[in-house]
């Protein structure tokens, strides 16, 4: 079954083309420009859109705006395919770069996501003595965290990217776009004009 | 991609419009015909905060974005596979609105081998005027008033219009709202401020409207005039005359509408006038306006009809070319 899976909800948007769990190709951009990378990936496999079977995308929590992008062309790719999606959150897709991590990603005003999903300040986290945190939130707060005797890798490690391959080897619910939701975690912020 | 559909129309243009609170799909034929507008508006959803709340209507785009879609081809009595074109909203706007649609369509473009047309809103709402059945042809003077925007423009061909003037501070469709929201009505303001002022006195108060120099506008006064003169008659007073309130507010605005147009005909030379945008559905700027012509009721407000029809006049990217583009939230 050839899939095609990204994840655009953080500041790096990754995408990979997998046929029968073998990896054919991986990019990674940002958000606004992930289709691009779906048609380099499609055009190096010699494959065309109407080749595809099904989509994982990452369902976040991140960028409100970068997680939407991700969801936007889900839905408008399967209208036009016809094809099925699972949605694959993006701290469970970091998990599974690493056993036992602890995925940590940057939520904004001083705070990230974390398993829950919920957010929090660096400071509040209980982490058990090293523990690995890996994520953009992970690098961003790595001085608090390991104030708390967990291990951040360095900056530049993979482990702190949600490759798009790690999302299909947990895809499980294939199934209509519309059950692929984002994961928000907070509300919208509102402030009630004068 | 089929060139034509089954009745020999023409080609089909799917466009989805998402640059506010309405989320709106709509196939129209290369001929200008409307074959399905679909607007699904969130106006209840932000009303309680008197005005749109940008992360809410985004999030509620990308629930309403395939079902819009989606109905718009059942009612059209078609398929993706009889779309030949895709069209859509590229700004100005809300960004992470825009993004919505921007997005889908991207998608839905990209996966049928597709061209796709990235539409100014601003020239959607003037291109609202060249749909079937009474197309309009240029050169006219046009003035597009809604919530977000208040320009006068003289459009001397289709597709490229020249800028004559804006306002300095306030839409006049934004005038409207917190007009309505000063006299204790609901969101959105226009369609409120209309349906009372029927039954009051335009005379009644006289509120002034800012000059400004050139063809400009300025509305942000007229708001401010509105508030003094509530707090002077007290809740009690408001309350018995706000007809009369609604009657005399919406004059002013009309009446600094009206003044700017003629100016601009003066100036121009080009005798013919339209109306488009929200604020051209205004009761009372039809009937100022005799010899205007109005964009009809349901394009006035924003709608993918009319995003679609701009798709006709050019500015169709290649199929694959288009993958990295991006929204933009202000007049360029
Ligand atoms: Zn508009």
């Amino acid at each position: 079954m050839l899939i095609l899976a990204f994840d655009t909800a953080t500041d790096v948007a990754t995408s990979a083309l997998v046929a029968d769990g073998e990896v054919l190709g991986e990019r990674a951009s940002v958000a606004r420009t992930v289709l691009d990378d779906a048609h380099r990936l499609l055009a190096e496999a010699e494959a065309e859109t109407r080749d595809l079977e099904a989509l994982v995308v990452g369902t976040g929590p991140g960028s409100f705006t970068s997680t939407r992008i991700g969801l936007a062309v889900a839905r408008g790719l399967t209208l036009a395919l016809g094809i099925p999606v699972a949605g694959v959150s993006t701290l469970d897709a970091l998990r599974a770069g690493e056993k036992d991590a602890y995925p940590v990603l940057d939520a904004g005003r001083r705070e990230v996501f974390v398993p829950g999903p919920s957010a929090a300040a660096p400071d509040d986290l209980e982490l058990a003595p090293g523990t690995v945190c890996v994520g953009n939130g992970a690098v961003r707060y790595r001085a608090a965290l390991e104030r708390k005797g967990a291990v951040v890798p360095s900056d530049g490690d993979e482990r702190h990217i949600p490759h798009a391959r790690l999302h299909v080897s947990l895809a499980t619910d294939f199934g209509p776009v519309e059950d692929v939701l984002p994961i928000y975690v907070r509300t919208p912020d509102v402030k009630v004009r004068p | 991609m089929a060139g034509a559909d089954a009745d020999g129309e023409g080609v089909l243009i799917l466009a989805i419009e998402t640059s506010c609170d309405e989320t709106a799909a709509a196939l129209v034929t290369d001929a200008g015909s409307v074959l399905s507008s679909v607007v699904s508006s969130q106006a209840g959803l932000h009303a309680r905060y008197g005005g749109v709340v940008p992360e809410i209507a985004s999030r509620r785009h990308l629930e309403l974005v395939l079902p819009v879609v989606r109905e718009a081809l059942e009612r059209a009595d078609t398929s993706l596979g009889g779309v030949e074109r895709v069209a859509v909203t590229q700004g100005p706007g809300l960004v992470g609105a825009l993004l919505v649609g921007l997005s889908t369509a991207k998608a839905i473009a990209w996966a049928g081998g597709r061209p796709l047309v990235p539409v100014d809103h601003l020239e959607g709402h003037i291109a609202a005027l060249y749909l079937e059945p009474d197309p309009l042809d240029p050169p006219f003077l046009c003035l597009l008033a809604s919530g977000g925007h208040t320009l006068l423009l003289a459009v001397r061909e289709r597709g490229a219009s020249e800028r004559l003037g804006t306002t300095l501070d306030d839409a006049a469709g934004e005038a409207f709202d917190k007009g309505a929201r000063v006299l204790g009505l609901g969101y959105p303001g226009g369609a409120e401020i209309d349906r009372l002022a029927g039954d009051g006195d335009a005379e009644a108060f006289a509120f002034p409207v800012a000059r400004v120099p050139g063809l400009d506008f300025s509305f942000s006064g007229l708001k401010t005039a509105l508030l003094y003169t509530v707090r002077d008659l007290g809740e009690r007073e408001t309350e018995r005359r706000r007809a009369d309130l609604a009657a005399s507010y919406q004059h002013a605005i009309v009446r600094a509408l009206v003044a700017r147009i003629r100016e601009g005909v003066e100036r121009t030379g080009l005798d013919r006038v339209a109306v488009v945008g929200g604020v051209a559905a205004n009761s009372a700027l039809r009937e100022a306006l005799p010899e205007a012509r109005f964009a009809p009721f349901d394009l006035c407000t924003d709608n993918a009809a009319m995003i679609a029809s701009a798709a006709r006049f050019g500015g169709a990217i290649p199929f694959p070319n288009y993958l990295g583009l991006d929204a933009y939230a202000s007049i360029s």
